[in-house]
């Protein structure tokens, strides 16, 4: 299966009437593997203070999360394999796999609870088959 | 059927149907004691086991809290086997994820639910006053809660939990009344009314010395008889919030760590959360530490100044004291139901740990 299907086909796809406003898999150097056409231009340094927030949990919490030069407030995650932010009514889940990092953006009506069972769940997915 | 909401504390358990601007209908101990089954009643008293399923906020004691959830749903609010309804709790602070998960799993598999959702008690208590954005300061039983939150979402790094609560304030009086009573036998329980009935906050430091000197005293029946005179100890209880060096602990005083943890959020959230700081849980409601805490804030620099929020009008009286119940009243007619709960489906899907994903 190509990485743009799993975009298309998985993350992009409906739950309870909802769907992500946005969606990539990258990997954690910060080189994309797909992305939606709606995922913002991210810097270089964004993804790699993600991945740093992986490593060194807490470490994003105090300048909040950068993406595509939008900023979340970094909520509670699990520290090492998740990171939560939050805008508003919308937000972004991170889930960090052996090698990628599939980020979800979603916003109103979506739940951020709905978000985070699509990301997680493909994240759960790929790392069990060792990607 | 309404959804039900459960706080379980290490002193009571809050639990009711969600019904916001009322109080929760059953407020209980959560203390409980194991009678061996196979005693003779003379020997009964002597044989008592009391189990606290509750320690410190986290739940301790599996077995005994599944038994004081049987008796709270069913007995006390009516569920039905093979009808169980919805259930919202509300945890503290800084929760193990495994317990989050042990707890999911409880409801689903023992009690059969259909649906469940938990809640961070900061965040329903700011609820409870009609705030998304604010800090509180959630003293209890047990443990001490300091928790800053934006937009309903806790900012862990600038929240703190001292194992600090009621519990120590008694022990510290009963500590005070043993030195001056120490023939007279004490229980536990009958200092805990003292506190409850007597316990009080100074005005401020310079009083709390005067009273230290000279205090009035008063006259206090035990249930057994005796009369003991409760003098400058119910001051020093109310104190060690202030200063905890009086319990011994190497720890600034419940304003300071308050200010501590706001300085420690990115400064544009500031004002948002001092002019927002709500005082929560059983220990909060002693006499005079509201006006005791405010005082100590104006002493702040003019930067950091909290400023304590008065609960809105169509509260119930005292929602201190059950303030993280009501909120999880008020977002349990949001989230149930708009879907945001784990569901049966949800839960069977994908196992206890979907509560991480969907409950924060």
């Amino acid at each position: 299966m190509s990485w743009q299907s799993y975009i298309d086909d998985h993350l992009m796809a409906e739950i309870e009437g909802n769907h992500l406003a946005a969606a990539a898999i990258l990997g954690h150097d910060g080189s994309v593997w797909a992305q939606s056409s709606t995922f913002p231009q991210f810097k270089p340094e964004e993804i790699s203070a993600i991945v740093n927030d992986f490593e060194n949990p807490g470490s994003l919490a105090p300048t909040g999360l950068y993406l595509g030069g939008t900023k979340y407030m970094v909520i509670q995650g699990e520290p090492g394999v998740v990171i939560r932010g939050k805008k508003g009514p919308g937000g972004v889940t991170v889930k960090k796999t052996t090698m990628a990092l599939i980020i979800g953006i979603y916003d109103e009506p979506m739940t951020p609870g709905q978000c985070n069972m699509v990301v997680e769940k493909i994240g759960d997915y790929l790392i069990d088959q060792g990607l | 059927m309404e959804a039900v909401v459960v706080d379980a504390g290490s002193k009571l358990l809050k639990a009711g149907f969600a019904v916001p601007d009322h109080p929760p209908s059953m407020i209980i101990p959560t203390q409980m004691k194991c009678l061996p089954a196979d005693e003779t009643s003379t020997e009964a008293s002597l044989h008592e086991i009391i189990i606290d399923p509750v320690v410190r906020g986290f739940i301790s004691d599996w077995d005994a809290m599944e038994d004081l959830l049987d008796h709270v749903l069913y007995n006390g609010l009516g569920w039905e086997i093979g009808n169980e309804g919805q259930i919202l709790f509300a945890d503290p602070l800084s929760t193990p994820k495994a317990a989050r998960e042990q707890l999911v799993q409880l409801m689903f598999e023992r009690f059969n639910i259909s649906g469940f959702y938990a809640s961070d008690q900061a965040v329903l208590s700011l609820y409870a006053i009609g705030r998304i954005s604010g800090c509180t300061v959630d003293i209890g039983h047990g443990k001490m809660d300091i928790a800053t939150v934006i937009e309903g979402a806790v900012q862990q790094i600038s929240s703190r939990r001292f194992e600090l609560g009621g519990l120590d304030l008694t022990n510290l009086l009963a500590q005070e009344l043993g030195k001056s009573y120490p023939l007279v036998n004490l229980s536990i329980s009958d200092v805990e009314k003292i506190k409850e009935q007597y316990a009080c906050c100074a005005e401020d430091d310079a009083a709390y010395e005067k009273l230290q000197l000279s205090c009035p005293e008063e006259q206090h029946t035990l249930p057994d008889g005796q009369v003991i005179k409760i003098g400058r100890a119910r001051y020093t209880v109310g104190e060690a919030l202030f200063q905890p060096s009086i319990l011994g602990l190497q720890a600034h005083g419940v304003v300071e760590q308050l200010v501590h943890c706001i300085s420690t959020v990115s400064s544009e959230n500031h004002r948002q959360l001092l002019e927002n700081t709500v005082l929560c849980g059983g220990t909060a409601s002693m006499s005079g530490f509201e006006d005791r805490f405010q005082k100590e804030a104006s002493l702040c620099s003019s930067a950091i100044r909290p400023c304590v929020v008065k609960p809105p009008e169509y509260m119930p009286e005292n929602l201190s004291k059950f303030s993280a119940w009501v909120g999880g009243a008020i977002i349990a007619k949001v989230v149930f139901p708009q879907n945001q709960h784990v569901t049966k489906a949800d839960y069977d899907e994908t196992g206890p740990s979907i509560v991480h994903r969907k409950c924060y």
